[in-house]
């Protein structure tokens, strides 16, 4: 492959810095790690399900940062980075054994929605996402959810993360991220259709609908 | 012809995740698009799982202290020699 100017200048850039960059290390982590503190914060939230130890994890987290910011590759994802961070942090400081769940194929996954919303026009609950407030139902439902397939939930639904930006916070392949993600959606569907049942959202008349007394 | 085959149903629904997190090459999903638009058996299944998708990414919790913890962590970084 050839390599034109442009494209080479990007290419040293990348590995040694920009040149014309004249901010100092503590500059860079200001402009670039810190503005990423709000979305640390909620990810230490959805890992520790408490606010206190979260505060805790996002503090130890900045601090690893910073202490590691020569490490840090500049024009990678700096939000990416942090999650890594975080997330290490937190399963060293709880010594968490990460227990490994066989997980199903995620095309398997893929096609096993098809029978989840089956079942949700059934009981006449698909629109249910936008004719009902199910804000609390929903942030239940993730807690509630086996760590496996949060991790990937909260990563790529709530964090907006890319497969390969989750797979490099998870240490994980792609494909793993893929099922993981699949399969906790699934679960969550099953859990919050339940819980549409249980609140009489299923249509009059539907198979999932309350009985008349 | 616009570059790619048409899609069948089952091929659509493999791939309905990756199309919706914006995951697919610019062809697949233009071909998983295309077979969306006048496909009514998948459609209605796009529409519930976009629905769910958009409802999963709005339940998201902020910090309840967002001052509170920048303050926390300026103050030990400071502490770690941080100056900027």
């Amino acid at each position: 492959m050839a390599w034109n100017k442009k494209g080479l200048t990007r290419l040293v850039q990348k590995i040694v810095g920009r040149p014309d960059d004249v901010r100092t290390p503590d500059e860079r982590f200001r402009d670039e790690a810190l503005p990423q503190l709000d979305a640390v914060a909620r990810y230490a939230v959805s890992l520790t399900r408490d606010e206190s130890d979260a505060d805790d994890l996002v503090q130890e987290t900045f601090l690893r940062a910073f202490r590691a910011w020569n490490q840090f590759i500049d024009g990678s994802d700096c939000r990416a980075w942090l999650f890594a961070i975080c997330r290490n942090t937190y399963l060293r400081s709880s010594k968490r054994e990460q227990r490994v769940i066989p997980c199903e194929d995620a095309e398997l996954e893929a096609l096993g929605a098809a029978a989840i919303h089956a079942s949700a026009q059934q009981d006449g609950l698909e629109d249910m996402f936008v004719r009902h407030d199910l804000l609390a139902a929903i942030q239940r439902a993730v807690d509630e959810l086996p760590e496996t397939f949060r991790e990937a939930v909260v990563l790529v639904d709530l964090e907006e993360q890319s497969y390969q930006h989750t797979a490099n916070v998870l240490g994980i392949p792609v494909g793993t991220v893929r099922s993981r993600l699949f399969r906790g959606r699934r679960l969550l569907q099953e859990s919050l259709i339940e819980y549409a049942r249980d609140a009489g959202l299923a249509k009059p008349g539907s198979s999932g609908a309350a009985e008349a007394s | 012809m616009k570059g790619h085959d048409m899609l069948d149903c089952d091929a659509v629904m493999r791939q309905l995740w990756d199309y919706l997190d914006g995951e697919l090459t610019r062809d697949r999903e233009a071909a998983v698009r295309e077979h969306l638009v006048v496909c009514k058996r998948c459609y209605p299944q796009y529409n519930f799982e976009s629905a769910f998708v958009k409802a999963l990414s709005a339940s998201r919790r902020d910090h309840s202290r967002p001052a509170e913890i920048r303050e926390r962590v300026l103050a030990t970084l400071r502490a770690e020699g941080f100056a900027a």
